[in-house]
């Protein structure tokens, strides 16, 4: 703190977290044959209609976007799972429920792109929404807990776009709370009451410190 | 993901000496630099092989989409291997920015401490010229108006003992980060007074300071 | 100085606060409105901005008092309704001018009164920033010293832009330049 602004607080925009969830495996039923793709980023396909394949989201999405395949929802993603989840989530007032790390930007690629692949595709999205929303109050009400010179916090399960979120925030704040919890602000009886003799001063003519 | 072997794309993997199939791909490294980097206050050393290979795979591929696009290769197929190659090539400008503008904002700290080491020649160069014209500019448009005493570009004064104009990186702000293996109980501070058991894999929020080491070594990465 | 350039740090300094001359002063006498000569008498109480106490203080020219937005009266006032008491008229640097004022009038106690003032209010920064009501900023952000407002700004901006991802849009553009080197081969 100490005035500092720091511009560079959010440092990954949404569409940069965005970008690192496409690298995430799905897998897709190719309604096409095409040969193997070998990509810097790694080896997918051959592709053969009705046969699923594992690819990252981006090449998931491109195919899909053509017409050329069929997404299937990862398992987390179903009806069942996320019902549970948002129960847990709820009845756990502290811990997150474990989620894969991007599963927001994961969820809205799916929904935007691949609406017809996911079952029951409204009731899901509320649900995703929702767990969402539970976790955000959530990561607000957790700073209830933080209280004074915290030197680290655990975030166990909080995901990408979460932590994407909260950062700028978190980030000023706790250095608030290092700060004015610091020991430099108490001082100490001796040098308190001992001044320095004017001699012994640095000389620091225009900002001193 | 961190499976995905480059065996088999055809081209320039044997400068890599190590053919386990977990080892991380170059796009894996390069993106983990690239977080790294944008993540972390200070400039982090420079990933030359890293840097190098990806080059090299760029090149490579643009041939290849090149090569494709000539032989008139189905459309499809040309259009995945550009948005391949677009991806890889984002992150390495990205990567290679986020540095230049670290090196901008901190050229003179950075070139006046050990931090001058991490950087690749080419952006030496560019350190170098970049303090040339803030000091040529600085010394033209100001300091030489100022009363003799005050007309240096690093001391605010004759009697300023050290350089006390020079902005430095923040390195007590608070980072996230992950650690990849256990990394065992780890003092977070230079009392001693609170120790952390850093879990492999799970998210912590951390100061840079107390991690630095960690983050140097690559036994803990930000996210 | 690693902060040099900080604009924020620079202004802080310029917060006004009252020391007493320990000293007799002789040319001088402009820092004293009520002064009738060029002179000032030790003992004497003078309103001087921060960056010139401090360096009186160190040279022991003077003695900095316990700023009013620090004192028994402040501090009441405080604790009566933390969340929304208006720390900005008090002081727009609360926290910083605190933390600089505490070691020079050794009070231990401020640093503690910060942290409490700072616990009780950030949530509800929090929440106002991300509720993101637009009928809530004019009434609560004028409370706000610099420091939360930078706070309440960063909280929500980054909410914004989470907002505005999850309606779509363009994200990354290609330079048109890049583009066309593409097509040329």
């Amino acid at each position: 703190m100490a005035g500092q602004s720091d511009p560079h607080l959010s440092i990954f925009s949404a569409a940069e977290v965005e970008f690192l969830a496409e690298d995430e495996l799905v897998e897709i039923i190719p309604n096409m044959s095409m040969d193997s793709l070998n990509f810097i980023c790694g080896d997918f396909g051959p592709f053969f209609p009705h046969i699923p394949t594992e690819v990252p989201m981006w090449l998931a999405m491109a195919l899909k976007k053509r017409g050329k395949c069929a997404i299937r929802p990862p398992n987390w993603m179903s009806l069942e799972n996320l019902t549970q989840v948002l129960e847990a989530e709820r009845d756990s007032r502290r811990e997150f429920q474990p989620l894969p790390f991007h599963y927001v930007e994961i969820s809205r690629l799916l929904f935007d792109h691949a609406r017809d692949d996911i079952p029951d595709v409204h009731m899901v999205r509320t649900l995703v929404e929702d767990i969402r929303d539970v976790r955000f109050h959530k990561v607000e009400s957790g700073f209830e807990t933080i209280g004074s010179r915290t030197h680290a916090v655990k975030l166990k399960n909080l995901s990408a776009m979460e932590v994407n979120i909260v950062r700028p925030f978190f980030v000023r704040a706790l250095q608030a709370f290092y700060k004015h919890d610091s020991p430099q602000m108490i001082p100490r009886p001796d040098t308190a009451s001992t001044r320095t003799n004017i001699g012994d001063l640095p000389r620091r003519d225009l900002r001193p410190r | 993901m961190a499976s995905a072997s480059d065996e088999g794309l055809g081209f320039g993997s044997e400068d890599n000496d190590a053919s386990i199939s977990a080892l991380p791909t170059e796009v894996e490294l390069l993106k983990r630099a690239w977080r790294n980097e944008k993540a972390s206050p200070e400039i982090l050393q420079f990933q030359e092989d890293v840097v190098r290979n990806a080059r090299v795979q760029i090149q490579n591929m643009e041939d290849t989409v090149e090569a494709y696009a000539e032989d008139g290769k189905d459309a499809l197929t040309v259009s995945l291997y550009q948005m391949d190659l677009d991806r890889t090539e984002f992150l390495l400008r990205s990567y290679l920015r986020t540095r230049l503008q670290k090196i901008e904002k901190y050229m003179i700290h950075i070139s006046k401490t050990e931090l001058w080491n991490r950087l690749s020649k080419p952006e030496k160069e560019f350190a170098k010229s970049c303090k040339e014209n803030m000091e040529n500019h600085l010394k033209q448009s100001v300091l030489s108006r100022l009363p003799f005493g005050y007309q240096d570009f690093l001391k605010q004064s004759i009697s300023s003992e050290e350089d006390d104009m020079v902005p430095e990186p923040q390195l007590d702000t608070f980072v996230f980060c992950k650690s990849k293996g256990s990394v065992g109980s780890f003092q977070l501070d230079a009392v001693g007074d609170e120790v952390v058991d850093l879990i492999a894999d799970d998210l912590y929020v951390l100061r840079y300071k107390s991690i630095k080491p960690l983050v140097e070594t690559g036994q803990i990465d930000l996210v | 100085m690693a902060n040099y350039y900080d604009l924020d740090d620079i202004i802080m300094e310029d917060e006004l606060v009252s020391v007493v001359f320990q000293v007799g002063a002789n040319g001088v006498g402009l820092l004293d409105p009520g002064a009738e000569t060029n002179h000032i008498q030790q003992g004497a109480k003078v309103e001087l901005p921060f960056w010139l106490s401090q360096e009186l203080q160190l040279r022991q020219a003077a003695s900095i008092n316990l700023p009013a937005c620090f004192n028994q009266k402040t501090r009441k006032e405080v604790q009566a309704d933390v969340a929304y008491v208006n720390l900005k008229n008090r002081c727009p640097y609360f926290y910083e001018f605190g933390c600089k004022v505490a070691p020079l009038v050794g009070d231990r106690t401020i640093g503690p009164f910060l942290l409490y003032a700072f616990k009780g209010r950030y949530k509800e920064v929090l929440s106002k920033a991300h509720s993101a009501a637009f009928s809530v900023a004019p009434k609560f952000l004028p409370l706000l010293t610099k420091e939360e407002t930078h706070l309440y700004d960063a909280a929500q901006s980054s909410m914004t832009a989470y907002k505005k991802w999850r309606v779509g849009g363009p994200r990354f553009e290609r330079a048109s330049i890049l583009k066309k080197r593409k097509s040329n081969g």
